[in-house]
C-alpha cells in the first residue's frame, strides 16, 4: 500500500509555523509592555513564553462547560505579562490593553487575576496552582469531563512545602487529566537556584512518588510539543521538566538575573524592585 | 456544673452533612486526616466517592476545595480551626480573591479541645477570618443554632463562609428561640434596659446566667447572639446600644480583634457608649474540661456580672 505522508506532515509544519510566529509576536508585545512598564517581571516571562505559547495554540481548547473546557493555570504568576502577550496574539485580549498593564483602570494586572480575559485562577502567590489544578482535575474526572488542566509552575517555586502536599495527593488520585510544566530556568528571586537551595533531586522525587516524569527543551516548539503529546498519552499525572533560559530571546543590555530592569546602586549591581 | 447534653457540636455537622449530601450531589467534602474527630468521616462512609481525605495537608486541602469549586462542586472543608490558620492565605489569596464557594467548617475552636492545650486551641481566628475581603465568619451558639444555620449556608449562601463551632462542649443556648437564621443578622435572647451582653458561641451561656444574676440583684441585662460576625448586624447592635446605653462582649477568643472589637467598629461610627471586652488575652492550657478553662481564665458568668456592674456607672447614654 501507497502512503503519502506529506498532507500529515504539512499539517504538523503548519501547525508549529503557527506557534513559532505567535512566540515571536509574544516576544515582541513583551518588548512593549516592557517598554510601558519596567515593573513586569521579563525574566521569567521570558522563559515561560514559549511553553506557553504552544499551550495556548495548540491544546487548550475553551469551553463555557467547566468541565468540559481545558484549563491553564499558571502558578508562577508573576510570568503573567507571557500569558497577556500570548492572549493577545490568540485574539483574547485586544492589542491595545497591552500597554496599559498596570495602569490603575487596566484590565491587566502584575499577577493574574479572573477578571482578566483568559485567566483561570487568580495567582501571584507561589506554590498554590497545583493544588487547585488538582481539584479541578478532580472534579472533572468525577463527572467524566473532556477537559484536560495544564499547570505552569516554577522550579524555585517548589521551594514550597505546598508542592508536596500537593504532588504526593495528585498520584493517588492517578489523575490522568492533569499535566504539569516546570520552568526549569534555574533562576529564582535572589539568585541561581544552584545558590539559593539545589533542586538536582526535583525530578527524582516526583518520579519516587509516582508521577510520569518527562523533559523538554522549554525553548523548542518541536521538543514542547511532542513532549506535551507523549504526556497526553498516560494513566497517571504526568510532570514536564521543560529546560528554559530566563530572559530567553530578548536582550534586555542589564543584569541578566534580575526580574525587572533597574536603577544601578553601588556600581552596577541591581535591586530587585518588584519582590 | 456541665451541661446536660446528649451529643457534641461536630455529631450535629456530621448529621446534616450525610442529609445534605442526599440532597445535593455537587456537595463533597475535604478533610485533612481529621475526618474522624470532625465527624466528616460518616459522610465519607456514606459517599466514598465524594469525600477526600488529602492527608496532614491543610494549605492543599483549602486549595484543593478552591479548585473543586471552580470545577463545579461544593466543597465543604473540615478540620481543625488552629490548624486551618496555617492554610489563611490560601483562604485569602485563592478562595477570597475569586470570590468562592468554599464553607470551611473549623472544628474545635476556642477552649473545646481543653486537653489538648494551648497548641490546638484556636483563640486567634475569628479576628484573621473577618479581616479578608468577601469571607463570611459565622459561629453557632449551639446545636439547635447549628440546625437553623448551617443547612443554609451550604444550601443558599453563596461564597466563602468560615464556620466557626466547638468540640463537645454545647450547653442549650437558643433551645427555646425559633428565629430563622439569616446571614447577616443578629438575634436577642434576651431583652434588657441597662445594659447589653453581646457574644457569639458557647460562651453566651455564660452571658445568659450572668443575665439572670443581674435580675437578681435589680440591673436588666440584653443578651444578644451576634451569630453572623460578618457581614455583621449594624442596626441590632446601634439599636441595643440606643436601648441599654452600655455594651459588654464575650468571647472564647482573644480580645484583640475578635467578637468585642468587631462590635467596637460598630458602636464607634454609629452610637458610641461605655463598652468592656471579656475574653481571653493570652494562650490556653491543657485542663479537665471547658469549664475549668473559662474559670481560670476567668471568661465566666462571674466575670460578666462583674464588668456589666462597673460599666452601668459609667454615663448613661440611653436614648
Amino acid at each position: 500500500m501507497k502512503v503519502d505522508a506529506s498532507p500529515i506532515l504539512k499539517n504538523i509544519g503548519e501547525e508549529l509555523n503557527q506557534i513559532q510566529n505567535i512566540a515571536i509576536n509574544a516576544r515582541k508585545n513583551l518588548v512593549l509592555m516592557h517598554r510601558c512598564d519596567k515593573h513586569i517581571h521579563m525574566a521569567s516571562s521570558l522563559s515561560s513564553i514559549d511553553i506557553i505559547a504552544a499551550l495556548l495554540t495548540k491544546y487548550i481548547k475553551r469551553d463555557a462547560n467547566p468541565l468540559n473546557k481545558d484549563w491553564f493555570i499558571l502558578s508562577k504568576g508573576h510570568a503573567a505579562p507571557a500569558l497577556y502577550a500570548v492572549l493577545t496574539e490568540i485574539g483574547v485580549i485586544p492589542k491595545d490593553e497591552l500597554i496599559k498593564i498596570n495602569s490603575i483602570n487596566s484590565i491587566l494586572q502584575n499577577h493574574p487575576d479572573v477578571d482578566s480575559p483568559g485567566v483561570d485562577m487568580a495567582t501571584g502567590s507561589l506554590g498554590q496552582g497545583l493544588s487547585f489544578a488538582i481539584g479541578i482535575a478532580t472534579w472533572i474526572k468525577y463527572r467524566n469531563g473532556r477537559g484536560r488542566v495544564f499547570v505552569l509552575i516554577g522550579d524555585g517555586e517548589q521551594d514550597e512545602g505546598q508542592i508536596w502536599e500537593a504532588i504526593t495527593h495528585a498520584a493517588t488520585l492517578k489523575l490522568n487529566n492533569l499535566i504539569v510544566i516546570v520552568d526549569w530556568n534555574c533562576s529564582q528571586l535572589d539568585d541561581v537556584t544552584e545558590i539559593v537551595k539545589p533542586k538536582y533531586y526535583l525530578p527524582f522525587v516526583w518520579s519516587a512518588i509516582g508521577w510520569r516524569v518527562l523533559w523538554c527543551d522549554g525553548h523548542d516548539v518541536i521538543s514542547i510539543v511532542s513532549t506535551i503529546n507523549e504526556a497526553l498519552e498516560s494513566n497517571r499525572p504526568t510532570v514536564i521538566f521543560a529546560k528554559t533560559i530566563h530572559n530567553h530571546g530578548v536582550d534586555l543590555n542589564s543584569d541578566s538575573l534580575s526580574q525587572a530592569v533597574e536603577e544601578p546602586i553601588d556600581g552596577g549591581s541591581t535591586i530587585n524592585r518588584n519582590a | 456544673m456541665e451541661a446536660v447534653q446528649l451529643t457534641g457540636m461536630r455529631d450535629v455537622i456530621g448529621e446534616i452533612l450525610i442529609e445534605l449530601g442526599k440532597e445535593i450531589s455537587d456537595l463533597v467534602v475535604i478533610t485533612a486526616d481529621v475526618g474522624k474527630p470532625t465527624r466528616v468521616y460518616n459522610f465519607g462512609q456514606k459517599f466514598p466517592d465524594r469525600y477526600y481525605n488529602v492527608g496532614i495537608a491543610e494549605q492543599h486541602m483549602i486549595d484543593f476545595a478552591a479548585g473543586l469549586a471552580s470545577a463545579g462542586a461544593l466543597p465543604i472543608v473540615a478540620a481543625f480551626a488552629m490548624f486551618i490558620l496555617r492554610a489563611w492565605e490560601q483562604i485569602r489569596n485563592t478562595v477570597a480573591r475569586m470570590n468562592l464557594n468554599v464553607k470551611i467548617v473549623a472544628t474545635h475552636a476556642g477552649y473545646s479541645d481543653h486537653a489538648d492545650g494551648s497548641s490546638h486551641q484556636a483563640l486567634e481566628d475569628i479576628a484573621v477570618m473577618r479581616v479578608i475581603p468577601h469571607v463570611n465568619v459565622v459561629v453557632p451558639a449551639d446545636i439547635a443554632d447549628i440546625r437553623r444555620s448551617f443547612r443554609a449556608i451550604v444550601a443558599e449562601v453563596r461564597g466563602p463562609v468560615y464556620y466557626r463551632i466547638g468540640r463537645d462542649y454545647a450547653p442549650p443556648i437558643t433551645e427555646d428561640h425559633n428565629y430563622e437564621f439569616t446571614l447577616g443578622r443578629a438575634y436577642t435572647l434576651r431583652d434588657g434596659h441597662d445594659v447589653t451582653i453581646i457574644g457569639a458561641g458557647p460562651i453566651l451561656y455564660e452571658a445568659l446566667i450572668a443575665a439572670e444574676m443581674l435580675k437578681k440583684m435589680g440591673v436588666s441585662a440584653s443578651v444578644i447572639n451576634l451569630l453572623s460576625i460578618k457581614p455583621i448586624d449594624v442596626d441590632t447592635i446601634e439599636k441595643t446600644a440606643r436601648a441599654t446605653g452600655r455594651i459588654v462582649t464575650i468571647e472564647e477568643h482573644v480580645i484583640y480583634g475578635g467578637i468585642g472589637s468587631a462590635v467596637a467598629e460598630v458602636i464607634a461610627e454609629r452610637y458610641p457608649v461605655p463598652m468592656r471586652f471579656i475574653g481571653a488575652k493570652t494562650f490556653g492550657r491543657s485542663a479537665k474540661s471547658v469549664r475549668e478553662l473559662l474559670d481560670y481564665f476567668n471568661i465566666n458568668s462571674k466575670a460578666i456580672v462583674k464588668t456589666c456592674l462597673e460599666v452601668i456607672k459609667y454615663g448613661d447614654r440611653r436614648a
